[in-house]
């Protein structure tokens, strides 16, 4: 890789800024579906520390505002650069050298910078998106692109520019005022999205343990890697469309063994008709898990006093629990064309995106007692996930309509989304007291769950890395 | 003694009954010898609209025998075709059977929607509607949704019984069926959105007045449903019953191109329907046309395993629809004779034949309704007597009275 171009800064007082390790090199790209050739633009996990220094932690976002505001303008740049590149690359078929650095340099410091903010990563990240940070945006040079998607960039990352702006938002476009100035306001796509709600709970988490929540930080690297795909097509540096498949990070995402797990054999196929009349089919579902829930919802508060005396959840109820939490979860994953099949009304198992739920085990007094409110925060992240999904549910509908599939990257992330909702229902009604994993990664670890968010395990995976 | 000649039997047991509730139910009001006087309607509604109103309905009248071709084709299909759906139904034999009824009248609904924004074309032109093309569409996935839930119930109940007690399903069917209509009318009242009271004392306390002289026992609730963002056409209906019956007169009957009479003929009109339970006779009649289309999907869907088989359904929905096609100018009539009832009650509310009459001319001039059209297309198409009929009724009420 060669030295970005652009301002060099030296990071505050009392920082300590990355240096690459001395092995560093990119690394291999995710294993590619078959017929795909490998990800040009990847997100790398190189640190997988997951110790936070306090101090840093309490003080970042102040640590952050010079790093935030160099951000903001070059953005700036970058958009207004961005036109002209756009000529060139419609002209010669690619972008210039000196631009690929440029550009290069602006999505790997957009990464480092969102990365930072959302502890993520520890520490301070240079100010020229130099590589080898913590976690950091490999990208390849850059090979000759189809003209007739250099004229309509814009209009192809529109849909991946909406789901980023759910997710990470590492896509900061700044507009043109209708004032004087040429450059005053800047229409963050960031906004409250996944990576907001990780780095506000992110925060907690390390300052009362100095440590990240692994799953956590995995699901912002997951966003921060959609994110710089985007940015990097919107900016030509690859005319490959961004992949929202967990899979594509690196090193691979690894959850561990939850009671709550999910199977995906959806072969992606969509029947148009079944497409376009999704909403109406949804209804009587959605009338009758109305109902149902309405029942367990005053079913509840019986089972958390049985759950407090009898140190676990007498198998009917769990049974009517975990029918629940799967005919939920199988309507969810129809209702966004995250699978395809009308699913049945009674949560029977063998639809192809199912949650498995394991049988009643012993359940922590301590974490049954006081269960409602250790739930907020997975209620929360399970409520962005539901947003991220109902914007995903969009975009794949449209995509199903024309092409009868459902795109591979979208379908995973759903069914991560639909997993954790899951999760987070069975943990708020006692059918389990692990706490939900935020990773969207869908491969299964050996190491077990942990029973609350301060204390997620450490996964072979980030061992591995 | 055969299967066959056993339900014949049944049958010819059954239809005396069913002709004489048939004939309980339509018994009315109106003057069995009431003659109607000849109306010349291009003189009492001028010449020029009367022209206009027929040039206005033709392209009615095609487009619904249009829209009728090709609903019955595309069901026809699916029938013969709709069960390669079965695959994309991961849910249990009434569950796929629920996607497959659903999916035939979205199909339905799908082969429909030209003609609709056909229809809003037409009435936009005309300046009798003012709703948006988008509005049309997607404003009708609700109402969609709704209907969706209400045939998966529907075929749930149905199912479940076919597969429970085999070939009898048809008659508890039937009265699942018409319990369900029912419910629905019970409810309707609680469907209507952006609607207000009525604030007007004096068409209050002639309605209190008009359901005294007609035997109600309790005030019905009269709102005013605002509609005048959308359509200029000038309206009112009745709904619910026991409990929950209400009136709902459009905005746009209250704007002040009527006069106070004959908005009171209107209510007086509104509240007849509840006075001769109308609506519950609706649901009396449609039990009565449930059994036989009932006991007719019985026979048609055999052989695809019967009704319990979710295989039958799309065949199902082609049989009943066509069978309610065939229907619609028996259901016509029925329809015509409660209105005309209604409006002879009216009569004898208001004893203002004047007032009905200025409604009907209104309502010509608002709705660019035919007052006359010919009688093939009454026959097919009115749910009201035509307004010049509808006159001919006050000017033959006023000649009865002494």
């Amino acid at each position: 890789m060669e030295t970005p171009s652009g301002p060099s800064f030296d990071p505050p007082e009392g920082s300590i800024p990355w240096d690459p390790p001395s092995d560093w090199a990119p690394s291999p790209s995710p294993p590619a579906a078959p017929g795909e050739s490998p990800r040009p633009v990847r997100v790398v996990v190189l640190d997988p520390d997951l110790h936070r220094n306090r101090w840093t932690v309490v003080v970042r976002l102040i640590l952050a505002i010079p790093l935030v505001i160099w951000l903001g303008l070059w953005s700036a740049m970058a958009l207004l650069i961005s036109v002209i590149s756009w000529v060139i690359v419609l002209i010669r078929g690619r972008l210039p050298e000196s631009l690929v650095d440029f550009f290069t340099a602006y999505v790997r410091f957009s990464a480092h910078v969102n990365a930072y903010l959302s502890f993520a990563a520890d520490r301070y990240p240079s100010f020229v998106g130099k590589p080898g940070y913590a976690v950091d945006v490999e990208i390849d040079p850059p090979s000759p692109q189809r003209r007739w998607t250099v004229a309509i960039r814009l209009l192809l990352a529109a849909p991946a520019l909406v789901f980023s702006s759910t997710l990470a938002g590492s896509v900061s476009v700044p507009l043109p005022s209708s004032g004087d100035s040429a450059v005053s306001t800047v229409l963050d796509l960031s906004g409250g999205g996944i990576l907001f709600v990780v780095a506000v709970f992110g925060w907690f988490v390390c300052l009362v343990r100095g440590r990240m929540a692994a799953g956590m930080r995995d699901l912002a690297v997951y966003a921060l890697g959609y994110g710089a795909q985007v940015t990097a097509y919107l900016f030509f540096l690859t005319d490959r469309y961004p992949s929202a498949d967990p899979a594509c990070v690196l090193p691979p995402l690894r959850v561990p063994r939850h009671a709550i797990r999910a199977t995906n054999d959806d072969d992606l196929r969509r029947t148009r008709l079944l497409t376009l009349l999704r909403l109406p089919l949804c209804f009587p579902h959605l009338v009758w898990l109305s109902l149902w829930s309405a029942v367990v919802v005053v079913v509840s508060p019986f089972a958390w006093v049985i759950v407090l005396l009898l140190g676990r959840l007498p198998r009917p109820l769990h049974r009517f629990f975990s029918a629940w939490i799967r005919a939920w979860a199988q309507f969810a994953a129809f209702a966004t064309l995250v699978a395809g099949p009308f699913p049945g009304f009674v949560g029977a198992p063998g639809y192809p995106v199912d949650s498995h739920v394991d049988g009643p085990t012993a359940q922590h007094r301590a974490v049954t007692l006081f269960r409602l409110v250790l739930a907020i925060p997975a209620l929360m992240l399970a409520s962005v996930y539901s947003t991220a999904l109902t914007i995903l549910a969009v975009l794949v509908w449209f995509a199903a309509l024309v092409t009868g599939r459902a795109p591979s990257g979208l379908q995973a992330f759903g069914v991560a989304a639909v997993r954790y909702q899951a999760q987070a229902y069975a943990y708020l009604f006692f059918v389990t007291d692990r706490y939900p994993y935020a990773s969207p990664g869908l491969d299964e670890d050996e190491v077990p769950a942990a029973a609350s968010l301060f204390g997620e395990p450490e996964l072979t995976a980030a061992a591995a890395a | 003694v055969s299967r066959t000649q056993r339900w014949l039997v049944v049958g010819a047991l059954l239809a005396p009954l069913w002709a004489l509730a048939a004939w309980r139910i339509g018994q009315d009001v109106v003057p069995g010898d009431l003659r109607l006087p000849g109306v010349d309607a291009r003189k009492v509604f001028g010449g020029s609209l009367i022209d206009d109103a027929a040039r206005y309905e033709r392209f009615f009248y095609v487009a619904w025998v249009v829209e009728q071709i090709v609903r019955v084709t595309v069901l026809w299909l699916y029938a013969r075709k709709g069960v390669r759906f079965l695959r994309d139904s991961a849910a249990g034999p009434i569950g796929t059977g629920v996607l497959l009824g659903m999916l035939g009248l979205g199909l339905t609904w799908l082969s429909g929607l030209p003609f609709s924004v056909a229809r809003l074309w037409w009435e936009r032109r005309h300046g009798v509607s003012e709703m948006g093309y988008p509005e049309a569409v997607v404003g009708n996935w609700i109402a969609l949704g709704a209907t969706f839930v209400w045939i998966s119930f529907a075929l749930l109940v149905v199912m479940f019984l076919a597969r429970t007690i085999g070939d009898f399903w048809w008659i508890p069917g039937a009265a699942v069926f018409t319990g369900l209509v029912a419910l629905f009318l019970l409810v309707s009242p609680y469907f209507a959105t952006e609607t207000r009271s009525l604030d007007d004392p004096k068409l209050e306390a002639a309605a209190q007045r008009y359901e005294r002289q007609q035997g109600v026992g309790e005030d019905i609730p009269i709102l005013v449903e605002e509609v005048s963002a959308d359509t200029t056409d000038a309206n009112a209906y009745a709904t619910g019953f026991g409990p929950t019956r209400k009136i709902f007169l459009w905005d746009t009957l209250l704007d002040g191109r009527f006069t106070i009479e004959e908005e009171q003929a209107v209510v007086a009109h509104e509240i007849a329907h509840h006075s001769s339970d109308h609506l519950l006779e609706g649901v009396a009649w449609f039990g009565l046309f449930a059994l036989p289309s009932s006991y007719l999907l019985l026979l048609v869907t055999r052989r695809r395993g019967g009704m319990g088989a979710p295989e039958a359904v799309p065949l199902a929905l082609f049989v009943t629809v066509v069978f309610y096609l065939a229907l619609t100018p028996v259901q016509n009539l029925i329809s015509r004779r409660a209105e005309a009832e209604a409006d002879w009650k009216t009569l004898e509310s208001t004893r203002d034949p004047a007032a009905l009459r200025g409604v009907m001319v209104g309502f010509a001039e608002t709705s660019l309704a035919n007052p006359d059209p010919p009688g093939w297309a009454s026959w097919l198409f009115d749910t009201h007597p035509p307004l010049a009929r509808r006159i001919a009724m006050a000017e033959a009420w006023q000649a009865r009275q002494p």
